[in-house]
């Protein structure tokens, strides 16, 4: 019985938070102008590593592969700009309690309307990138126009994030190792994540490590559509199988230690 | 609906973490030897910071809470505010819960006190259109003149217990819970605050407050619980503990 009131106390609070989507999107936009505070550029420095980082691995990779940068330069920026969204949400995932902390002393929400609050911060500053993407794509006069599937996939993706974010975010603060640890391996994941270099580039033997990462599959539904393109039906049902298994992890994880995370910051 | 505040038996227990508990290592190793050797050295102190509390408010009262320093003062008011669930024992709480416990708490040193007080009305769930409504009383109840244009950072401790407690007091809530931070005040402001907490309780809501300045509780509270490591000491009228403490 214990364990059934945690479970609906669980759903509850993922509910709980949803319903307060006027108040997380609030502050989200008001925490994101805090970050401009004083700065001249603004929005401008949300968007600049993206672009900064497209354009390095663009120009060497594109020698190295011999491509003309008109052909490179949106298949990784466009790569770029959805990694930020996608293999991004582990280290957002990470540190949606870390950042949440002050607030949770305080005031009582439900636990998952910081991973809300954390996923929509990251969803505003996925748009300045993907207005950036659009002026350096027109600049180029190489306008994709987006596929519709960008209307569904951007919602899945958003979902997954504020999900695993949850119990990515516990784990974080319950063993402060973990925080390193992510950042770790989110950068190797990068890598190894088909963001700047395509699967036919690799040999067979390797194509496992874009076949069973879950993130070569979300990438795929972003980057497909903000091309122009449909996403592969396989990169759809891979996500989809993504998404259960983080609403798992996640109502799992808040069932267990909903009220404990509090103690942990 | 009756605002009340009811505690039965409430206990709270909260787990410390060493470093050596937060640790990924250790964990791990916990693991590969079956958790047997490490057995006992997982440093994790189980603190009772709350021990069977129990009491009622009603619409009207003003709890003046007492104590040392952790005597489990800012543990009940998070656990009134819902922030904390206890151990065990039920809180039951009948109304709308406004609290600000930290002082500075959820505020952007770099914005100004004006764009404070409405990040701080936008958490208390305020519309916007009642914010921007609220804003101008606010700002006169505080008192900060020209100071509300400046950056957050340039206050001091009296400047922002006055933005806050101004906040707070303007906010429809049924059940108002402070912390120390209000005494942080000057004279007049703090003659202020009294008044404008009379004027709450006419408005039959509840009022929680901790504080170590007992000219404040004897002045704003109606009842006191005093509290000593986690358990109540006293509990009832506040003239009655007065007495007892030859404050009257």
């Amino acid at each position: 019985m214990e364990f059934a009131g945690r479970f609906v106390a669980a759903i509850n609070d993922l509910v709980a938070g949803a319903r307060l989507a006027p108040l997380w999107w609030r502050v989200g936009i008001e925490q994101t102008v805090a970050k401009y505070r004083r700065t001249v550029l603004g929005p401008f420095w949300l968007a600049s590593s993206t672009l900064a980082t497209a354009f390095s691995l663009s120009i060497v990779f594109g020698s190295i592969f011999h491509q003309n940068l008109n052909d490179s330069f949106p298949f990784i920026m466009s790569g770029v700009v959805s990694w930020s969204i996608t293999g991004g949400m582990l280290v957002e995932g990470s540190s949606i309690f870390l950042m949440g902390a002050g607030l949770m002393q305080v005031q009582k929400v439900p636990v998952s309307f910081h991973a809300y609050l954390h996923i929509d911060r990251m969803m505003i500053n996925f748009a300045h990138q993907i207005v950036a993407f659009w002026a350096v794509m027109l600049l180029m006069r190489n306008f994709p126009i987006p596929h519709w599937q960008l209307l569904l996939s951007l919602p899945l993706v958003t979902l997954i994030a504020v999900l695993i974010g949850i119990p990515l975010g516990m784990i974080s603060i319950r063993y402060r190792d973990m925080n390193y640890l992510v950042g770790f391996v989110g950068q190797a994941l990068f890598m190894l994540t088909p963001v700047f270099w395509r699967k036919s580039q690799v040999s067979g033997k390797m194509a496992w490590i874009a076949t069973y990462n879950p993130f070569a599959h979300l990438l795929e539904i972003v980057r497909q559509p903000l091309l122009g393109h449909p996403a592969p039906l396989n990169d759809w049902i891979a996500s989809l199988i993504f998404l259960a298994f983080s609403a798992v992890l996640a109502v799992g994880s808040l069932t267990l230690y909903r009220r404990r995370v509090v103690f942990w910051l | 609906m009756a605002i009340s505040v009811t505690l039965s038996g409430v206990t709270l227990d909260y787990a410390l973490y060493s470093v050596r508990a937060q640790s990924l290592r250790n964990a791990v190793l916990n693991l590969a030897v079956g958790g047997r050797l490490m057995a006992g050295q997982n440093d994790i102190t189980v603190v009772r910071a709350l021990n069977g509390i129990s009491f009622k408010l009603q619409e009207g009262d003003r709890l003046g809470l007492v104590g040392h320093n952790g005597s489990g003062k800012t543990s009940l008011l998070k656990v009134l505010a819902g922030i904390y669930e206890p151990t065990a024992g039920i809180v039951d709480v009948k109304g709308r819960i406004s609290s600000m416990i930290a002082m500075g708490a959820g505020l952007d040193p770099d914005a100004t006190g004006l764009q404070n007080i409405k990040n701080l009305a936008m958490m208390q769930l305020v519309p916007r259109r009642e914010i921007e409504r609220r804003v101008p009383e606010i700002v006169a109840f505080s008192e900060l003149g020209a100071f509300i244009n400046m950056p957050f950072k340039t206050y001091s401790t009296g400047m922002m217990a006055r933005l806050m407690f101004s906040v707070i007091t303007s906010t429809s809530a049924d059940i108002l819970i402070m912390d120390e931070w209000v005494s942080a005040g000057d004279a007049d402001f703090q003659h202020k605050a009294r008044d404008r907490l009379s004027n709450i309780v006419d408005n039959a809501k509840i009022v929680v407050i901790a504080s170590h300045d007992m000219h404040t509780i004897r002045r704003v509270c109606n009842k006191v619980l005093a509290m000593d490591s986690g358990r109540p000491s006293f509990f009832g009228p506040a003239d009655e503990w007065a007495q007892m403490n030859g404050l009257a």
